[in-house]
């Protein structure tokens, strides 16, 4: 299962596709079970470059009832900072939020990809 | 402090004026992400993992009080209502909206601030000794210098391009507060023996993938020749660097790569080109000298009931022993306020908290303040008889912690929490030992022991010059801690060596505790952590770590 995560343009929140446009949960995301459905997404998320900034696809696992990333920085991704518990996503709690809390998972995600020349 | 002049504001304000510019055409779609992102990167504004962050200047570490209450204001309103100063000794706000940033540059310049060359491949925010002009062992105030290279180094047409960021740290104190032999280039200010001060120049020394400890490439410079050296260095290295490979392409890889006199005799031969003519005249530097406001101090003001508030008050007393370090005038000390309360994040500051410290710097301190590369701020000239009511404010505003060079005065990067390029989490790494080192009395007992946590191998949490360094690294998706022993980024600079396999998360604290406990059992008379380490070797600290391994 993927998701197609990016940052939105105007603030830099972390949002996911839903049917040609971008949410803020993770909870509302499409979630892509054929990998061509998800790459034409992706393709259509990068012709609105003035939404969203570098859409790429990250990979989910089955946590609690819920999609959750497999990699621990997309997790953080989709609650926010672990040091804030009340800023970002994860302000909203529930049992999405938990269930992010509690997934395992492996594996970095694509979205680390060049970064380095951000910093 | 520093006082700009109109020349300089004109500047600001045109940069924030062309920024705002800038945004409107990426919001509109005129420019395209590839086009916008070195825009904003020259005015500091990065994107992280969950919002823009702002990385602002703050000159060699030096604020006033306006200052300060101008950061307040950007946190409250354009933030959640705190920054977090870091290891650069700037200030970064982690969750900035695009279409303010322009609005928060004009802020900044109203207060004479701004977020220029805070990214990018060019000379960065100088690094000064934070009691500078305030401590009892220095020559003379190093940031006349310090300004003076600011304004040198500005928008610097020859110097904005480099192969890679660049560095320099300036200090006037035999005991180095500012890392500076791990900086691009480390300027440390000496008395020649005709009384004339110059620096000895180090340069290459740098952290990241491949630490180094920099070589002396000049042991005295005359001071007003320093300009045109520091031309010749910069411009060897943008000739020669590497600007192939990104992981090659600091100086330090180059005077490596070349052997610091080779790379020595470039520069001779390029500082003799330059001659005198790329000095700064000797008018110039009066005139940055005189545009510092000096603190009015008194002559050995009386310390009041300082020494009958010590005697009688025990926290009071351990604030004293652990934070105030030796003013150059009697009557005075220097303060050191911690951002490393336990269970905060290091070098976070609420805007609340932002206030308090600008107004005991107006009430009681000259009006200065200065940030230091370890993430706290100093109150660099208090008089004795105001240090209680200073200390009081200071922990009503949980801004007392007394653990200065304690074991919990731990620097930590935003690590995976904030940072785009993060391997692991630093903050709860570096809250975790913290609150297991709370106790006071213990962690005094141990004494000096400097922790510094990076979530990646970029290093800006200087873990390779930590006494204890921890580095985040990334094993098949989860986070793993490798540990090094050894490190230091004063004048003793070292950088620190591995010290077995990298850890679990949940392994930390206690290897720590681990390391610290054999310290304990293995330290002779007066011995800090680093001296005895030096001494033992690191075997006791691995058989300790380790053990349940065997
Ligand atoms: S060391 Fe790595 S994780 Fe930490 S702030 Fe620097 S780039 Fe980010």
């Amino acid at each position: 299962m993927k998701a197609l995560t990016a940052n939105r343009l105007s603030d830099g929140e972390v949002v996911f596709w839903k049917s040609g446009a971008w949410v803020e949960r993770l909870t509302d995301a499409e979630v892509f079970v054929a990998e061509d459905s998800a790459v034409t997404a992706e393709t259509s998320a990068r012709a609105q470059p003035t939404l969203a900034i570098d859409p790429y696809l990250i990979d989910l696992v089955e946590t609690e009832g819920f999609w959750t990333p497999v990699s621990y920085r997309e997790r953080i991704r989709a609650l926010g900072p672990s040091n804030h518990e009340r800023h970002g996503k994860q302000a909203d709690g529930g049992d999405a939020v938990e269930a992010l809390r509690h997934a395992h998972g492996a594996a970095r995600s694509s979205g680390r990809v060049n970064l380095i020349r951000r910093k | 402090m520093y006082r700009y002049d109109a020349v300089d504001r004109a500047v600001l304000a045109d940069r924030a004026a062309e920024f705002r510019d800038q945004v409107r055409r990426r919001l509109s779609g005129e420019l395209t992400e590839d086009q916008f992102k070195p825009l904003r990167l020259m005015n500091g504004l990065y994107l992280q993992l969950h919002a823009y962050m702002l990385r602002v200047a703050v000159p060699y570490g030096s604020l006033d009080p306006r200052q300060m209450r101008a950061l307040a204001d950007i946190a409250r309103r354009f933030d959640r209502g705190y920054g977090h100063f870091t290891t650069r000794t700037n200030i970064q706000f982690n969750w900035i909206r695009l279409a303010d940033a322009p609005e928060i540059l004009d802020v900044l310049a109203e207060a004479d601030l701004h977020a220029i060359q805070t990214s990018g491949n060019c000379i960065r925010n100088v690094t000064a000794d934070p009691y500078a002009g305030a401590a009892a062992d220095e020559l003379e105030d190093p940031r006349v210098w310090c300004e003076a290279i600011r304004q040198w180094s500005s928008l610097h047409p020859e110097f904005s391009f480099l192969p890679r960021k660049f560095k320099i740290a300036v200090t006037a104190s035999p005991h180095d507060r500012t890392a500076a032999k791990v900086h691009d280039i480390g300027l440390l200010l000496r008395r020649g023996r005709d009384g004339a001060t110059g620096f000895e120049v180090i340069v290459g020394g740098g952290m990241g993938r491949t630490p180094h400890v920099g070589p002396t490439l000049k042991a005295f410079l005359p001071s007003e020749r320093l300009f045109s050296y520091l031309e010749a260095v910069l411009r060897v290295y943008n000739r020669h660097g590497r600007r192939d490979n990104i992981y090659k392409a600091r100086i330090k890889i180059l005077v490596a790569a070349l052997g610091a006199e080779a790379f020595g005799r470039e520069v001779e031969a390029e500082w003799e080109k330059i001659g005198v003519a790329g000095d700064l005249p000797g008018s110039e530097i009066v005139r940055i000298r005189d545009a510092f406001t000096r603190p009015e101090l008194a002559d050995s003001p009386a310390p009041g009931d300082f020494e009958a508030r010590r005697a009688a008050e025990p926290a009071f007393a351990r604030f004293v022993r652990n934070n105030l370090k030796a003013h150059k005038l009697s009557g005075y000390t220097i303060v050191d306020v911690s951002l490393k309360g336990v269970g905060e994040t290091p070098g976070d500051i609420s805007a609340d908290q932002m206030d308090v410290v600008a107004d005991l710097a107006e009430r009681f301190g000259q009006g200065e303040i200065r940030s230091t590369h370890e993430q706290n701020l100093v109150l660099p000239h208090i008089r004795l008889a105001d240090v209680h009511t200073v200390w009081k404010a200071l922990d009503a505003a949980r801004l007392a912690t007394p653990n200065i060079n304690l074991i919990s005065d731990i620097i930590a990067c935003p690590g995976l929490d904030y940072c785009a390029l993060a391997n692991a989490r630093a903050i709860c790494v570096a809250q975790d030992i913290a609150r297991r080192f709370e106790a006071p009395d213990r962690a005094e007992a141990i004494g000096e022991l400097k922790i510094k946590i990076s979530g990646c191998i970029n290093a800006c949490g200087h873990h390779h010059v930590g006494h204890i360094g921890i580095l985040g690294v990334d094993k098949k998706g989860e986070e793993f801690y490798q540990l090094t022993l050894g490190g230091s980024g004063a004048e003793d600079a070292s950088v620190g060596k591995m010290l077995g396999p990298a850890l679990p998360i949940d392994r930390v604290t206690d290897a720590v505790e681990a390391i610290v406990d054999a310290y304990l059992q293995q330290r002779q008379d007066g011995e800090r952590f680093l001296d005895t380490l030096r001494r033992t070797g690191d075997a006791p600290f691995r058989e300790a770590v380790y053990a349940d391994a065997h």
